[in-house]
């Protein structure tokens, strides 16, 4: 009994590295299964960069996976970009909310049928990349008329359902504490946390309506037709915002943990909180961005969304600003003195810290290529090639994935109860892949200025110039190093779960359960306003679109036959 | 909700930083004529033999100007038997040539290295560009959207001379 009782209690502090028995298990399940889609994706990435590289391929032209370019980019999109993140931020979200509001999830149970609705996803589409590899070789971003067998959009349904399910949990676990608590601002953790939700919500609804009218018909043999150019801005209705999805729950981190685990205070959090607004506000209506070669898409359009992405850029200047100055306070608390003797003085030697800071290094660049990108008109010279995975590996790739690492090196000694394998390891583990992933973000970058595209086997391509098939090689190397870096991380999650004996450290989890936050006004939290605005928004950047799409003189649907057979 | 100093001339910078980059936009669309596409037409991919794509290849208009009518499909651009295959695509220097490019299957990429061109070819859509070729040599026209197994070997050459 003593058990059961237990098992249904919070920590007695929210700031516990002791997990007790319903959380363990609950955020447990989320964040070692991401790791396990995370497994699956991260060792198809090297293999790739090794493949693109002509002197690579020439000394070691049979390794097997050399057989199955496409397939390893499909399984590492959709791995690491959509079923790593997705359980590991639901599961970061679950543990964030509950400690921060000190109270249980509402309908608790019910985020064990969203688990297991993601996780039979994560299953299905594991089945069919490994069984239909040829046919399932889509890539994450599977646009049509290239149709993949059913499974792997129902996997991909199961996972957004789960997620919506997993959405309403935190919006009522919220609303209670709300009731109970008029007056008071909001933690900036579940702040932010909740902003990430509904920008996720809001954006599902796009590729929600690609998968079930267009590509689930198609696969299943109903649809023998389908409209590519009206598929691609359903895609990308949703696939701008995941991003932010994406990069959210590592800003919960700069902005609420990343201080205290440096030694300083943040500088401001009402600014904070303004900063979140504007994504929810400006996450969505960008989409075109990545559209801005379509033929089917009007220039005018194109212009709203190019001004809108600038937007959208400010407030991660606000970001830098003030976990900046966070920093900066931290440093000179430490005894970093003049100018820059701040940075000199950060907790390097902390992977927890250290891998958040070069997280935040190979934002500086990823940003500032994204500038770029948004410039409508030097997109034209970047678009589709291999500058573009430059980007979004040093910001998703790169400030993401580190901070998410940086979070597995705590959480999952919480979970474990026992200590991290390796300190040690973790801090090589952050240098080799900040290092990693600044080469990779070079010459990829390079090559694709040089005229190599995206996705594409180009060590068999007889048309790159000697400068880009230079930086190709290059990228092998970066491959390399980001491969031991990767092992290195396997190596001490395996370790911590499995081999690590010592009892977990007495420590502290920085959350923060009462915001010190007076200033800011409290209509900041009047949800509905903020969905109305993003509503008119919405339908001042899409409406024009869609209307120009589905008002033209033919029946959209009719004309583009299905391919189901990507790679015969 | 008031703001810190330097909270406000950082705002200030990176306002006026987006603000040049608006202008410079704005200054590329007026002065230098880089437009994006935009709709032109929508085709049936599978009777490309009843439009202007019947038969793909080089046009001359008035002066240095041209028209090319080109065709991607898996795994290969097609512009005419006269112009070989892969085919290769003879302008001289400072020609303006107009594209119009179309794919017959899936989605496909038009991107001439060393200029500002650079197509998602839909199914169903017909995309255009225009190109001033100021500087002879030999520019590869890359299929820079995945487009299946030979996605890779998909080229074209252009030859300014």
């Amino acid at each position: 009994m003593a058990t059961i009782s237990l098992a249904h209690q919070l920590p007695t502090n929210p700031r516990s590295l002791t997990m007790v028995m319903r959380e363990r298990y609950l955020v447990g399940a989320h964040i070692i299964t991401a790791l396990i889609a995370l497994m699956f994706g991260i060792f198809m990435g090297p293999f790739q960069a090794f493949h693109r590289s002509p002197t690579f391929v020439r000394y070691f032209p049979s390794i097997p996976i050399f057989s199955y370019y496409y397939q390893a980019v499909t399984a590492h999109g959709v791995m690491n970009a959509l079923f790593f993140t997705t359980f590991f931020i639901i599961g970061f979200t679950y543990f964030v909310v509950e400690r921060s509001l000190q109270r249980k999830l509402r309908l608790g149970s019910l985020a064990w049928v969203a688990y297991v609705s993601m996780a039979v996803g994560l299953v299905m589409m594991l089945a069919t990349l490994l069984t239909e590899p040829q046919r399932s070789a889509v890539l994450y971003t599977f646009y049509p008329p290239m149709i993949a067998p059913a499974l792997f959009y129902f996997g991909l349904v199961l996972l957004a359902l789960g997620s919506w399910i997993a959405s309403a949990i935190v919006f009522l676990t919220y609303r209670d504490w709300r009731r109970e608590h008029p007056g008071e601002r909001v933690p900036l953790a579940v702040f932010i946390l909740i902003v990430n939700l509904i920008v996720w919500d809001v954006a599902t609804i796009g590729v929600a309506i690609e998968l079930v009218f267009m590509l689930i018909p198609a696969s299943l043999g109903i649809l023998q037709t389908v409209e590519p150019q009206l598929g691609r801005t359903l895609f990308w209705f949703f696939g701008h915002p995941l991003v932010y999805f994406w990069l959210l729950p590592a800003y919960v981190s700069w902005y609420t943990m990343l201080p205290r685990q440096a030694g300083g205070k943040l500088f401001s959090e009402p600014l904070a909180r303004v900063a979140f607004l504007m994504f929810l506000l400006f996450s969505v209506p960008v989409g075109l961005h990545h559209q801005f070669s379509d033929p089917g898409v009007s220039a005018s359009s194109k212009g709203v969304h190019t001004l809108l992405t600038l937007i959208v850029s400010v407030p991660s200047f606000m970001t830098a600003f003030n976990v900046g100055a966070a920093l900066e306070n931290a440093g000179r608390n430490n005894g970093g003195k003049g100018l820059l003797g701040w940075v000199w003085k950060q907790r390097w030697g902390d992977p927890i810290v250290a891998l958040q800071l070069f997280g935040m290094l190979t934002f500086i660049a990823g940003g500032f290529s994204g500038l770029i990108n948004a410039s409508s008109q030097l997109n034209a010279t970047i678009h589709n090639t291999s500058w573009v995975p430059a980007h979004f590996h040093q910001t998703l790739g790169g400030a993401v994935t580190l901070t998410y690492i940086s979070i597995v090196y705590w959480m999952l000694p919480a979970i474990r109860g026992r200590q991290l394998f390796s300190k040690k390891l973790a801090l090589w583990q952050g240098i080799t892949w900040f290092v990693g992933m600044t080469l990779f973000g070079l010459s990829m970058g390079e090559a694709g200025l040089a005229g190599a595209p995206r996705r594409a086997v180009t060590s068999a391509a007889p048309y790159l110039s000697e400068r880009a098939l230079f930086w190709l090689d290059v990228t092998a190397i970066s491959g390399l190093i980001l491969l031991i870096s990767s092992i290195l991380l396997y190596v001490n999650i395996v370790g911590t779960l499995f081999f690590s004996r010592r009892p977990v450290e007495a420590g502290e989890i920085p959350i923060t359960t009462r915001s010190g936050d007076t200033r800011s006004p409290l209509w900041f939290e009047r949800w509905g306003i903020w969905l109305g605005v993003l509503g008119l928004l919405l339908l001042m950047a899409y409406g024009p679109v869609f209307v120009e799409m589905l008002t033209y003189e033919w029946n959209i649907l009719r004309y583009v036959p299905v391919i189901n057979t990507p790679m015969r | 909700m008031e703001l810190n100093k330097l909270e406000r001339y950082w705002l200030t910078a990176v306002g006026m930083m987006l603000g040049a980059f608006v202008a410079a936009t704005i200054v590329a669309l007026l002065f230098f004529g880089i437009r994006l596409p935009s709709p032109v037409d929508r085709i049936d991919p599978q009777r490309l033999e009843e439009t202007v794509f019947a038969n793909p290849g080089i046009r001359q208009l008035a002066g240095n100007r041209y028209e090319a009518y080109v065709v991607a499909k898996s795994w290969a651009f097609e512009a005419g038997p006269d112009l070989g295959t892969p085919p290769v695509l003879r302008f001289p220097r400072g020609a303006e040539v107009t594209f119009y490019v179309t794919s017959k299957d899936v989605m496909h990429g038009f991107q001439i290295e060393g200029h500002t061109a650079n197509l998602e070819l839909v199914p169903g859509q017909i995309a255009k560009t225009t190109v001033r070729f100021n500087r002879s040599g030999e520019y590869a026209i890359i299929c820079n959207h995945y487009c299946g197994a030979g996605h890779s070997v998909m080229y074209a050459t252009i030859r300014v001379e």
